[in-house]
């Protein structure tokens, strides 16, 4: 290709977190005045490379030039003074700022002693929507926006400092059909004025639509750049996913039991539509679906953690829907997040006080705690669990990932649940520790228990569930049933991002 | 395009609409109280106690609570606001007994300097070791009031005619405190409203990393919050040492909390980046308004301090359900 089309090109960008290689590597080049699709699992290091373009994160190794010039941003305001601009899946406006404030933020123009010069802030904003075809009124505050308004807002606000490059994160997320109509015509008129706009998605058929080419990443690699029209789906997808399912996983779990927990028609305007499903004792059921889909907005309102429009939640039974999370502990439910930090352990606290955490009342007597059968059952779930530590007194904290989410497991299984729900679990945690995890979840559910796992890796998914639900964008795509057959990466990835599958891609090997 | 031009007249929402909004809210609150302590009291309504009620007594906390609200609205606190009154009233009449001589320009360009100063450390604190804002003006409170309890224990006073000129004096007529007052609010209204450093306080305090990531450097501005209401704080020690005539441990006790249910009733949101300089200067109208009409109807002091805390909780209840 002539290099003279080239705006920006990224050399062996490599980024390591503890832990985990999240770009390997990298070399990529953006051409001027090209829709260029950014494609990848999640986890595949998209968000991470683009947050590295964009000045927030600092790569570890490998150059980026800019028009053939070596740049090192230190934050996003440089980057964008250079001409990249970046329009985050969380939108950065702030809320009681009109259009015309946050488009100018922190450029605002000033007259003497920087006396606001609100009249040319509004002006130039007008004239930047009129350039892009947009008709909106510059003094609405950012929180009277619909969503594609305030992208709107994010697109002028970098074509303020004349973007040559703009990153777009998910735009389509939280968009109608129409608004990203809009959003389609708004990129062309950019791109024909030679914006080059990097087009982030995990929806292949925007990506289709819109791209001139496509570079798909995959566990931290470039797996391929291509011209869209010389791609089929098919094709995208395999590059997408292609892996094999490491073999630590245990074998499926026997016959299906009686139905534990059934969901009808489950709601909530704008984000869950009609979702039923039934969870049977001794079966786990994945549910996988991409970011956003409403997995977990899906459990959470099972456990009355989020409110929900309609819909029943019959739980052995009985249709008591449990109205907050400590109903839905009365009926049986135990729940580990996928915020292992924030939302699961005590840091501070010690093992022995983390596992008890949540059956306190058992260990009451008079109004004390009987702090020697604590400890004998914080001890024995500490050996079931094979959770290494110096003993029941460590901070929890000082634990590694591996064990932080054993102690999470031991906290439930001590209140022995009948439903377990688990939301990604072996996020962050190294191999060995996954394949214990994953020999305990097969252990409860082999004791007439059911769960609920709610995971973003396709392997987990497939090596673990009985059955798989996906999801799409509020709503079941569809459902696996993998006693019949294991499914396959592209089978799920096919519903998630909804693109029609043939049969023959499953099956059993 | 259909969709975006939809709802244009949004900044614009009919009159009544904007009546629930906190800033114009507080001015009907004052209206409604106004109107019950006229029934209440024959005496609210003349003139001697209007004239106090409005124009004497709001000046002091007035002038402390707009150095409040910026920092509120920067997305801090300062507890140390009555410490620093009472320390600063105190170096002023300790500076008259030393130097009876000095002119009272300089000397009220010093109180400001020494607010300025007293706001700098508190903004270093925040800024400098990342101290928590309520912890950091915490310790400053007890740091400042130690020191003016070490400095001068009992008051001081033989604050010079010429000085007290802040507090007593008029010109064509108008008392000066009033127009003093007036040019520090309209310099204020005008920081706040039409500067960009007031748009970058607005813009801190709201959300400070998307500020951040659009280049606002976050720290100086914090730091910025607190000088000013140091300058603030300042003047309102200047102004209350010439009204008391001297200085001591007690002038600015209780400012740090009448300044916050101040900022408070006036619709300035605690957790920082929302509120109006105005809707706080209502709230300071309402507390001296409550203040006296519990005088005049001879309410027993302590119980007015209980009935402040309940004041306190349902505004500040009342403006939590309308931010859900």
């Amino acid at each position: 290709m002539k290099s003279a089309d080239t705006v920006l090109r990224l050399e062996g960008i490599t980024k390591r977190f503890p832990g985990v290689t999240a770009l390997d590597g990298v070399s990529l080049e953006f051409r001027r005045g090209e829709v260029h699709g950014l494609v990848g699992e999640n986890g595949a290091g998209k968000s991470t490379l683009m947050k590295i373009l964009s000045g927030v994160y600092h790569a570890d190794s490998g150059r980026i030039l800019l028009n053939g010039a070596e740049v090192a941003f230190r934050g996003p305001h440089e980057a964008q003074k250079a001409g990249i601009s970046i329009i985050f899946q969380e939108f950065s406006l702030i809320r009681g700022f009109t259009v015309a404030e946050n488009v100018f933020l922190h450029r605002e123009p000033v007259r003497l002693l920087g006396h606001l010069d609100a009249r040319a802030a509004r002006e130039r904003t007008r004239a930047l929507l009129d350039e892009i075809g947009i008709e909106l009124d510059v003094d609405r505050k950012a929180d009277e926006l619909s969503v594609v308004q305030q992208q709107v807002v994010e697109i002028v606000k970098a074509l303020s400092v004349t973007a040559s490059v703009l990153i777009m994160d998910e735009p389509s997320a939280a968009l109608t059909d129409k608004e990203l109509r809009k959003l389609f015509e708004i990129i062309r008129t950019l791109t024909a004025k030679g914006v080059t706009v990097i087009y982030i998605s995990h929806m292949l058929e925007e990506v289709f639509e819109i791209a001139d080419r496509v570079t798909v990443l995959k566990d931290g690699r470039v797996m391929g750049t291509r011209p869209v029209r010389e791609l089929t789906r098919d094709e995208l997808v395999r590059m997408m996913v292609g892996r094999t399912i490491e073999d630590y996983f245990p074998p499926l779990g026997g016959g299906q039991g009686p139905v534990l927990l059934e969901v009808r028609g489950l709601s909530r305007r704008g984000s869950l539509s009609a979702i039923s499903l039934e969870l049977h004792a001794g079966e786990i059921l994945g549910v996988a679906g991409m970011v956003g889909s409403g997995r977990n907005l899906l459990a959470r309102c099972i456990l009355g953690l989020e409110p929900c429009d309609g819909g029943e939640i019959i739980v052995r039974g009985r249709g008591r829907p449990p109205r907050s999370f400590h109903d839905a502990m009365a009926a049986g439910f135990g729940y580990i997040t996928d915020d292992r930090k924030a939302q699961g352990i005590l840091g501070p606290m010690s093992i022995q006080e983390n596992v008890t955490i949540a059956s306190l009342g058992s260990y009451l007597s008079l109004g004390f705690l009987h702090r020697g059968r604590e400890n004998a059952d914080a001890r024995r779930q500490m050996e079931l669990l094979g959770i290494k530590g110096t003993g029941i007194g460590q901070t929890v904290q000082t634990l590694s990932g591996g064990n932080q989410q054993k102690v999470l497991v031991a906290r439930w299984l001590l209140r022995q649940p009948d439903i377990f729900v688990i939301s990604e679990p072996t996020r962050g945690i190294d191999v060995g520790a996954k394949a214990e995890i994953y020999r305990i979840m097969r252990e409860v559910t082999g004791t007439g228990k059911a769960i609920l796992m709610i995971s973003s890796e396709l392997p987990e998914v497939i090596g673990m569930s009985d059955r798989i639900l996906v999801m799409r964008a509020g709503s079941i795509a569809g459902m696996i049933d993998q006693r019949a057959g294991q499914a396959s990466e592209e089978q799920i990835m096919s519903l998630a991002v909804g693109h029609e599958y043939s049969i023959h891609q499953g099956g059993a090997p | 395009m259909k969709t975006a031009a939809k709802g244009r007249t949004g900044g614009r929402r009919p009159w009544y609409r904007r009546l629930t909004e906190p800033g114009v809210l507080v001015w009907l609150i004052l209206a409604v109280l106004i109107v019950f302590c006229i029934s209440a009291s024959p005496l609210f309504i003349q003139a001697e106690n209007l004239r106090n009620v409005f124009l004497t007594q709001p000046i002091g906390l007035g002038l402390a609570s707009l150095g409040q609200a910026i920092v509120v609205i920067s997305g801090g606190i300062d507890l140390s606001i009555g410490s620093v009154i009472s320390l600063l009233s105190s170096l002023a009449a300790g500076l008259y007994r030393a130097a009876p001589g000095i002119h009272p320009v300089l000397m009220a360009l010093v109180l400001v300097a020494l607010g300025a100063a007293a706001g700098s450390v508190n903004g270093l604190i925040v800024v400098g070791l990342r101290v928590p804002p309520f912890m950091a003006t915490l310790a400053t409170m007890s740091l400042f009031q130690g020191a003016v309890l070490f400095y001068a224990p009992r008051t001081i006073g033989g604050i010079p005619a010429s000085y007290r000129f802040i507090s007593d004096g008029q010109i064509a007529g108008v008392p000066f405190s009033i127009i003093l007052f007036v040019l520090v609010i309209a310099a204020c209204l005008s920081l706040m409203k039409g500067n960009r450093m007031g748009r970058h306080i607005y813009a801190v305090g709201s959300d400070p990393f998307v500020s951040q990531i659009s280049g606002i450097p976050v720290r100086r501005v914090r730091f910025l919050a607190y000088l000013i209401c140091g300058v603030l704080i300042g003047i309102a020690a200047m102004f209350m040492t010439a009204r008391f005539g001297g200085g001591g441990p007690k002038v600015g006790v209780g400012y740090e909390l009448d300044s916050i249910t101040a900022v408070v009733i006036g619709g300035v949101s605690l957790a920082g980046g929302a509120g109006s300089l105005l809707g706080t200067f209502a709230g300071v109208l309402i507390i001296g308004v409550f203040y006296n009409i519990m005088n005049l109807l001879s309410v027993n002091a302590y119980l007015q301090i209980v009935l402040k805390g309940v004041v306190l909780i349902i505004a500040v209840s009342f403006y939590a359900k309308r931010r859900v």
